[in-house]
């Protein structure tokens, strides 16, 4: 089957900080997770924004907690794009939330295999990132055995580091994987982490100028000045940090496309906590 | 004594070595599956063997050496008891035709015996079993003088050659699992012919390490074995339709019974080849990859995962003692002035509880010190010799335990080249340093260990280290206070005007004789 933007719509949670993403393009949904701030549940991103939401960190004395779609909210945007002949739901790493199990379930539900559901892995912007690369294919028309092989090639190749001000938000949410063993040093220290399916600790830093100075060092050790080279960023409260690294890239490697610049919304937002800055590349030759 | 009886002790003393090093040589299986369960296997068809001992009733050796052989054949487990259950039955072809046993009979046997064995595999592969029973074979056709005492040592190098023979095996940094097995029942016969105690069994290689069990898993899923009985059964036949199934095949036996053993995913097809041509009996199927887990298990717990690297810090101060403990070093008190002995180092570097360790003397005067513990320690110790406690700091914050120590120090060097350090301290005498007139009791101000600044006011002398540590350009500036903590707000004011990207972490460190210990980075 050739599938082309008229005939194949795109997924996404709301974890994949891409809210515009069905403004751009007609074929595309969001899918939002829920923020919840003791007994009042929020829909991310559609109830609460991220600067609310931060604004909300800040004051509030109760922490807030988040849970994944139900699989009736992934089966009514399945079947939302009913006039599709294809669908490909991109979501966050299974490791890191059920979201994908809740979008697995709905694909089930609603039979056939119209629908392909893909743990991605990672999280945030490099979902959405995914999602772009398909489109590309998407517009020129391509094929289910393409975007197999891109998603592939992208599990290899797509590169994500981020930095939070504080490990303890990825403690108290229980998304702290093998940084565990990093939390409660006394020191103020910057960890530089990745996601590979689970938050994998990279290397500790003092301050943020030498945080920027390992995404300059990581980013252009594995990456090369080319058009195909696409950027991403997203930050929680942190738009200087983002600026820092947008120059970074422009003088670093001229060439490359910066695709996504965006907030870190509520719900990842809760897990890695203010100040945190993420950065993604992927060299999506074609 | 009766030829049943004899038989029978010796094969209670088989199985005695074999369970003795069951779990040990459970551990060693890394090939052709790591399942972890050779020395189970081959225990459990010992045991088939002593098991029909004890019911039988032959009074003649070829009658015995029938029974033998069928009981090994039918009570084999596994590909290390299939093939033993041929090296038996090899054994037993020459020893159920002879009235005694004497030398020549005895290589014979051993011939046999490997010949058997060789033949019951599809492709025999070397630094395994199969080349065990061959060393042995050899061993007793050189007819030494002593024979079973020989046979032993033999068998011992012939074990100690599987690591070289299989890359697995190399990699794993163990032998054969199944050559250490059959090793372990000839040291059983042996001991009971000679009539001595079973011999300690020799080192097997190095202590067990974890990668031994982190060795790639059958692609196949269960281990199926079970036996067809019927009459003119074909074995080449069996195996050919079997070889379509999965891997590890093994079909031995004769005529009128055939041992099967089969990796695959499709364990009922395996059963039906057998049900198309007799009778099935004594099936067995093992999930495999059940098997490895519960064995990993095991052996995470036996082996305690030791960090690859751990820190031993000589520090002073209570609040730096702490930074330290939080990054995960051990601390050892001491500093200017209060040097620790040689001894207490290599105590607790020897005590450091990791496969290496790294000492941060933090002081240029317990570098000396830290290097002759770190040389008596009997451990594998560095020594990186930071001259402060802020060095030592940047060090610990690129410090990862699960790294291996090299890493670590090119890590901690690299940490430590990026760091400009800085003290103020109060003189205790007059004295010219650098152009600088030093009254004692004034604050005296160093940046990389020179003189900068002097005088009576502390935020001077402080605001002129820091300027001096600031002059290139700097993230994060770390003060120290020290047990007679200074007033910052000045110096703190003042930077936050001239450096409002600057982040400063103030710590209390506690430590004698420095108000303000300082480093950039």
């Amino acid at each position: 089957m050739k599938l082309t933007g008229a005939n194949t719509g795109i997924v996404l949670d709301s974890t994949a900080d891409f809210p515009q993403a069905p403004q751009r393009f007609p074929n595309w949904r969001v899918v939002p997770l829920y923020v919840r701030f003791g007994a009042e549940s929020y829909r991310d991103y559609v109830e609460l924004t991220p600067h609310d939401f931060y604004e909300r960190l800040r004051t509030s004395t109760e922490l807030p907690t988040t849970s994944q779609p139900t699989p009736a909210d992934f089966l009514a945007t399945y079947e939302d794009l009913a006039v599709y002949d294809r669908v490909y739901s991109l979501h966050i790493s299974g490791d890191l939330s059920g979201t994908y199990g809740s979008a697995t379930t709905a694909a089930e539900e609603l039979g056939g295999d119209k629908v392909r559901t893909i743990d991605t892995g990672t999280a945030s912007a490099a979902v959405a990132m995914l999602g772009l690369a398909i489109q590309r294919r998407l517009d020129r028309g391509t094929t289910d055995e393409e975007v197999a092989e891109l998603f592939a090639r992208y599990e290899q190749n797509a590169h994500l580091i981020f930095t939070v001000d504080t490990l303890e938000y990825l403690r108290r949410g229980g998304r702290i994987g093998r940084a565990a063993a990093w939390a409660g040093n006394l020191l103020q220290v910057k960890p530089m982490l990745t996601i590979k399916r689970e938050v994998i600790p990279l290397k500790r830093v003092r301050g943020n100028r030498n945080a920027i100075q390992f995404f300059v060092e990581e980013f252009t050790a594995k990456s090369a000045n080319r058009r195909s080279l696409r950027v991403g960023i997203a930050h929680a409260e942190a738009p200087d940090r983002a600026r820092q690294l947008e120059k970074m890239v422009r003088g670093e490697r001229p060439q490359a496309q910066i695709e996504l610049v965006t907030d870190l919304g509520a719900v990842v937002g809760t897990h890695a906590g203010p100040g945190t800055v993420g950065f993604f590349w992927f060299d999506d030759e074609e | 004594m009766s030829d049943l009886d004899h038989v029978r002790d010796l094969a209670d003393a088989a199985l005695a070595s074999l369970e003795a090093s069951r779990r040990r040589i459970d551990d060693l299986n890394v090939y052709p599956v790591p399942d972890g369960d050779t020395g189970t296997n081959l225990t459990l068809t010992g045991r088939a063997i002593v098991d029909a001992l004890r019911e039988s009733t032959a009074s003649d050796r070829e009658t015995l050496a029938r029974e033998v052989t069928r009981a090994a054949l039918m009570g084999a487990r596994g590909n290390s008891g299939v093939i033993f259950s041929q090296i038996v039955r090899g054994a037993a072809e020459v020893l159920g035709q002879t009235e005694t046993v004497d030398d020549d009979v005895l290589a014979r046997a051993f011939r046999a015996a490997s010949d058997a064995a060789y033949r019951g595999v599809r492709q025999p592969v070397e630094g395994t079993m199969l080349s065990a029973i061959r060393a042995l074979a050899e061993e007793a056709e050189r007819q030494p003088a002593d024979p079973w005492p020989a046979l032993v040592r033999a068998g011992d190098e012939a074990v100690a050659r599987t690591r070289q023979q299989l890359d697995v095996l190399r990699a794993a940094g163990v032998v054969d699992a199944g050559a250490a097995g059959l090793l372990e029942i000839v040291r059983g016969i042996a001991a009971a012919v000679t009539g001595q105690e079973i011999a300690e069994p020799a080192e097997l290689g190095e202590p067990l390490t974890v990668e031994a069990i982190h060795q790639e898993l059958s692609r196949y899923r269960y281990c199926t074995a079970f036996v067809v009985e019927g009459h003119g059964l074909d074995a080449d036949a069996l195996e050919q339709q079997l070889d379509l199934l999965g891997d590890s095949l093994l079909v031995v036996g004769d005529e009128s019974a055939l041992k099967v053993h089969v990796h695959t995913d499709d364990p009922g097809a395996a059963l039906s080849l057998g049900t198309a041509v007799g009778i099935i009996e004594r099936i067995e199927i093992a999930n495999m990859h059940e098997q490895t887990h519960e064995r990993e298990d095991r052996l995470l717990h036996a082996v305690p995962d030791l960090p690859a690297t751990a820190v031993v810090a000589v520090v002073a101060g209570e609040g730096n003692r702490k930074l330290f403990e939080s990054f995960g070093a051990v601390v050892v008190e001491g500093g200017q002035s209060m040097n620790p002995s040689v001894g207490e180092l290599a105590e607790r570097v020897a005590a450091g509880r990791a496969n290496a360790v790294i000492v941060l003397p933090n002081n240029s005067n317990v570098v000396a010190a830290a290097e002759n513990a770190a040389e008596h320690a009997g451990v594998e110790a560095h020594v990186l010799p930071t001259r402060s406690i802020q060095e030592g700091l940047s060090a610990m914050v690129v410090f990862d335990p699960t790294r291996s120590a090299d890493e670590n120090v090119a890590d901690m060097q690299g940490a430590l080249s990026a760091v400009a350090t800085g003290e103020v301290t109060t003189a205790s005498r007059d004295a010219q340093l650098n152009g600088l007139s030093i009254r004692a009791g004034d604050y005296l101000g160093l940046a990389d260990g020179s003189p900068v600044a002097t005088g009576p006011d502390f935020d001077e002398v402080a605001a002129a280290v820091t300027e001096r540590l600031l002059a290139e350009p700097r993230g994060v500036l770390t003060l120290l206070t020290g047990e007679e903590a200074p007033q910052l707000e000045a110096l703190l004011a003042r930077l936050g005007q001239q450096h409002p990207d600057l982040e400063v972490d103030v710590q209390q460190g506690g430590q004698p004789h420095y108000p303000l210990l300082l480093s950039a980075e």
